[in-house]
């Protein structure tokens, strides 16, 4: 078995999440870490699928709809943006707001300054909302994905102040309050699927919709996943470890998918 | 048929907005962000607007810097790939700015209302959101008079004023975009339910070279108030198909962000102490620096 980085095995596990014909929704902003989380994961993640078990699954990425991420645009500039070829760019976000509210999509990514115990997440404020101790950027379509995708995953890094009790601002209702209350509280169910972070992956309890620790990363034990959280996940008696990535995808993702290193680099 | 010019001023165009006004914001990201109305703005000295944007950047930053906005509704408001916003972030902090978040598909309604002259449209995403309980005023429920379903109401957005950076336009107001472009944004619905639309386009062009792509026409004459000719009109932002952003200037702009006092010297430096837009793309470095940011044209 070949050395892999935890970019890799994350990109891999991701990518077997994905079936034949899913819609996923990617986010175009933000740099460094936080852009390998929010964009350059989800792509090579969804390319491999492509390459393998889901050659029909598509992106819808900015206002493109299905861009070719055969040729992933080697500088994020404005024109690389718009030269990128995809099937569809429709006239207005609206369009993509009105997919997403019919329940077109079937993935998204997503990755948040905060996220509970129930997957509520928030990327609003932190503090008290009014006088936030630090204002982050706002709401975008976050609110939709926990909405209305069927399968949204949480891609985050875990820290004591991210994974919290309660989140300080709920920009996206998750699980709620767990249970069924989320359904109580008007939305259609779903909410987020797993949470796949750079030690461990979670998903959430059918019953009272706590998150659960599904899998550990190979090499980490359970007391550091839990010295990296400001709350007490479900801990099931034993829990198997994350499957690394094999040797095929590790090829794919640094012969053809991200060979120098844009999507993964941090 | 003789038709109206309304082709005009930086400064005569924007004189109508005054402190206290509201005034919705078009663009997105780095893209087409109102720059150049937007620095006309701060040295009129305006103050205590209600802005309202989609995915803010400059634009909203800029009026920050200058202790311009009282209140901002809208979906986001950062710097895009180059982190969050840091004038704004500091207005919100200190409690000088309200905010009024909204999601996207909030958002849309609010603007798709507006232009069908609706005072609400529903929606059904932010149940259990501090999104909607925090906003009682714009954000109510009721059940659907069909189905008895539950849904939200999202009040209307009525800005006084609405100011958006185009392609081209002719001296009527009509704007064009390109037959390729970057669409991540809502231009045309904002422009389609405005009340005082003002816009600025890279380059006016004659009515008859209009007239030969009517179907490209997204902001129609008959919805503009006034139009003036801004080359490199959201620098520092890009106009897709026109220009990159300005990596350099955006830079030095957030590193003099850090401070009320160091943003001051920014916009001494770059807004007041230019009289107009042509002096300011003197300031950046005139027709050779700006030339650098252009991308290749297509057919």
């Amino acid at each position: 078995m070949s050395q892999y980085s935890n970019n890799e095995l994350i990109t891999a596990y991701l990518s077997r999440q994905i079936l034949e014909d899913d819609l996923c929704f990617v986010g175009v902003g933000t740099n460094g870490r936080a852009f390998t989380l929010a964009v350059g994961i989800p792509l090579a993640a969804v390319r491999l699928a492509q390459m393998k078990q889901a050659p029909s699954a598509a992106v819808y990425w900015g206002n493109l709809l299905e861009p070719d991420l055969s040729s992933v645009p080697e500088h994020f500039t404005q024109d690389a943006f718009t030269q990128w070829q995809a099937a569809a760019c429709p006239p207005d976000t609206g369009v993509k707001c009105d997919m997403l509210a019919r329940r077109k999509f079937d993935v998204s990514f997503n990755s948040a300054a905060q996220v509970d115990r129930y997957g509520n997440m928030n990327i609003t404020a932190i503090g008290d909302y009014e006088n936030p101790k630090v204002r982050l950027v706002g709401c975008l379509a976050q609110p939709e994905h926990f909405a209305f995708v069927r399968r949204p995953y949480l891609v985050m890094d875990m820290d004591k102040r991210t994974f919290v009790e309660k989140v300080d601002f709920i920009t996206s209702v998750g699980h709620l309050t767990g249970g069924t209350s989320r359904q109580e509280a008007g939305l259609a169910e779903g909410g987020p699927k797993l949470v796949v972070t750079n030690k461990a992956v979670f998903d959430f309890a059918e019953d009272t919709r706590e998150m659960r620790l599904k899998s550990l990363h190979p090499g980490v034990v359970v007391e550091d996943v839990l010295s990296l959280m400001s709350f007490m996940p479900i801990v099931p008696e034993t829990i198997p470890e994350t499957e690394p990535p094999t040797e095929e995808e590790l090829g794919f993702i640094r012969g053809e998918i991200d060979p120098n290193r844009i999507l993964l680099k941090v | 048929m003789t038709l109206r010019t309304k082709l005009t001023t930086l400064e005569k165009a924007v004189s109508p907005i005054v402190s206290g006004s509201s005034v919705a914001i078009g663009g997105s990201l780095l893209r087409r962000q109102p720059n150049a109305i937007i620095r006309q703005l701060i040295r009129n000295g305006v103050r205590d607007l209600t802005v309202m944007s989609w995915a803010g950047t400059t634009a909203i930053d800029l009026l920050a810097a200058a202790d311009a906005i009282r209140r901002w509704e809208g979906i986001y408001v950062g710097m895009f790939n180059y982190g969050l916003a840091p004038n704004f972030r500091r207005g919100v902090e200190s409690g000088q700015i309200e905010v009024r978040d909204f999601s996207e598909t909030a958002m849309v309604a609010r603007l798709r209302a507006a232009a069908q002259g609706m005072p609400f449209l529903p929606i059904k995403t932010l149940f259990g959101s501090d999104i909607a309980k925090r906003n009682p005023e714009q954000i109510k429920e009721f059940d659907c008079p069909f189905t008895g379903q539950k849904l939200q109401a999202i009040a209307a957005a009525e800005p006084d004023f609405t100011v958006i950076h185009g392609y081209i336009g002719d001296e009527y107001g009509n704007v064009q975009w390109p037959v390729v472009r970057d669409t991540d944004d809502m231009d045309q619905p904002f422009a389609a339910g405005a009340k005082r639309l003002i816009v600025t386009v890279e380059k006016i062009v004659p009515h008859e070279e209009i007239r030969k792509q009517p179907s490209l026409t997204y902001i129609p004459g008959n919805w503009v108030e006034a139009i003036v000719e801004a080359p490199y009109g959201a620098h520092p932002a890009a106009c897709d198909t026109y220009y990159d952003e300005d990596d350099a200037h955006l830079k030095d702009y957030l590193g003099r962000s850090k401070s009320g006092a160091d943003v001051r010297s920014y916009l001494q430096e770059y807004v007041y102490s230019s009289n107009d837009h042509d002096e300011y793309l003197a300031k950046i470095g005139g027709t050779s620096a700006l030339k650098a940011l252009d991308v290749a044209r297509r057919g």
